[in-house]
């Protein structure tokens, strides 16, 4: 399977656009209803973003460390796939608006943090790093680069993979949160 | 009387008789990060922190406790949006003046505002001190330094927030203090 780059950059960056109109809007809510919850399970919105907050601080500096360490040598217009990171991608991508359940590692489970404000305005300067990455990403090699993964230091994905996790996590987790409003 | 310190007991008049009293819930903002400062804060009691958010981190720049005067300086001065949370440690109370007070009081006399600027000048060498304090490579000393300014410190704020202050880890703040 072969990706175009440009497309799916594209795709990524208007995803992470809608996270950040999505974000904005939960910012002119109340308090209280940020940290509603519908059943003590489930999370709540500040608890959604912050669970994202704290993939944010591992993914964001080594997504941006691994680019910064490439060069420009074996510029491609595609983007192959990896086995591994196909699949971890797949996994996250919500279809039509259903999210597969599934359980958050325990070093990513933001029940014990102690949200605010705040949560929300990290997360969004944390997506407009990740948008500054995106275009960074376009003269990259999406395929040769590797980046760590924050599930086991023995796999390393395809820059290309970790990008789509990433952002399919993001869009995964606001459909969360404006579940949690009842939206 | 050192003139800044008079004009900071004039201040200290103005927001006796015309300061209006706010009282700030814990986990509440005095400012936050896009809005404009508009006021000057005299802490009646309770402490308030101010910090830098970043994509990872909160930094505390500042510190206000009882009588310590605070809010977004930059934003204050050049009316622009403020690149800070100014936010209540715990159960605040202080009292309120707007800048165009500030500004009455500064230029009701010429004394005044050759006092007014006193203040200033301490402001900006305080700002330098500030400034070399965080290029100290030995956090013992860093600590020793701002104690010197600030006896009271750990009396007044919690130590999470005393450790960003001085950009260190709450663990090393502990270690150097027990030592």
């Amino acid at each position: 399977m072969q990706i175009n780059k440009e497309q799916l950059i594209t795709e990524l960056i208007s995803l992470t656009e809608q996270a950040i109109i999505a974000v904005k809007k939960f910012k002119t809510l109340d308090i209280r209803q940020l940290n509603f919850k519908n059943t003590p399970e489930q999370w709540s919105v500040l608890e959604c973003i912050e669970h994202l907050n704290l993939y944010g601080d591992f993914y964001l500096p080594e997504i941006q460390k691994q680019l910064l360490k490439a060069t420009s040598e074996g510029y491609s217009t595609f983007f192959k796939p990896g086995v591994i990171g196909n699949y971890f991608a797949g996994l996250m991508k919500t279809e039509n608006g259903k999210i597969k359940k599934m359980k958050s590692p325990k070093n990513k489970n933001p029940v014990s943090s102690v949200l605010s404000i705040t949560t929300l305005d990290r997360f969004l300067k944390q997506a407009q790093l990740l948008q500054t990455l995106l275009k960074q990403a376009l003269t990259a090699d999406l395929t040769k680069i590797k980046t760590a993964i924050s599930l086991s230091k023995f796999i390393k994905l395809r820059l290309g993979d970790t990008l789509r996790f990433y952002v399919y996590h993001i869009e995964r987790h606001i459909l969360q949160a404006e579940k949690a409003l009842g939206l | 009387m050192a003139s800044e310190l008079q004009f900071i007991n004039k201040l200290m008049n103005s927001f006796s008789e015309i300061g209006e009293i706010k009282i700030i819930a814990k986990g509440d903002y005095l400012i936050k990060e896009g809005e404009t400062e508009k006021n000057l804060y005299w802490v009646v009691s309770g402490a308030v922190r101010v910090f830098y958010l970043t994509e990872f981190e909160e930094h505390v720049i500042r510190l206000g406790y009882k009588d310590s005067l605070i809010n977004s300086l930059s934003s204050f001065i050049k009316q622009t949006p403020s690149e800070f949370f100014v936010e209540a440690i715990r159960k605040t109370t202080v009292k309120v003046i707007s800048k165009e007070q500030l500004l009455t009081i500064v230029h009701e006399s010429n004394e005044s505002l050759q006092q007014y600027l006193a203040l200033m000048e301490i402001l900006v060498t305080q700002q330098i001190d500030r400034e070399i304090d965080l290029l100290i490579t030995s956090p013992a000393e860093r600590l020793k330094r701002v104690l010197a300014r600030s006896p009271n410190l750990f009396q007044e704020i919690p130590l999470k927030y005393i450790a960003s202050y001085l950009r260190m880890k709450p663990e090393t703040l502990s270690r150097i203090r027990n030592s």
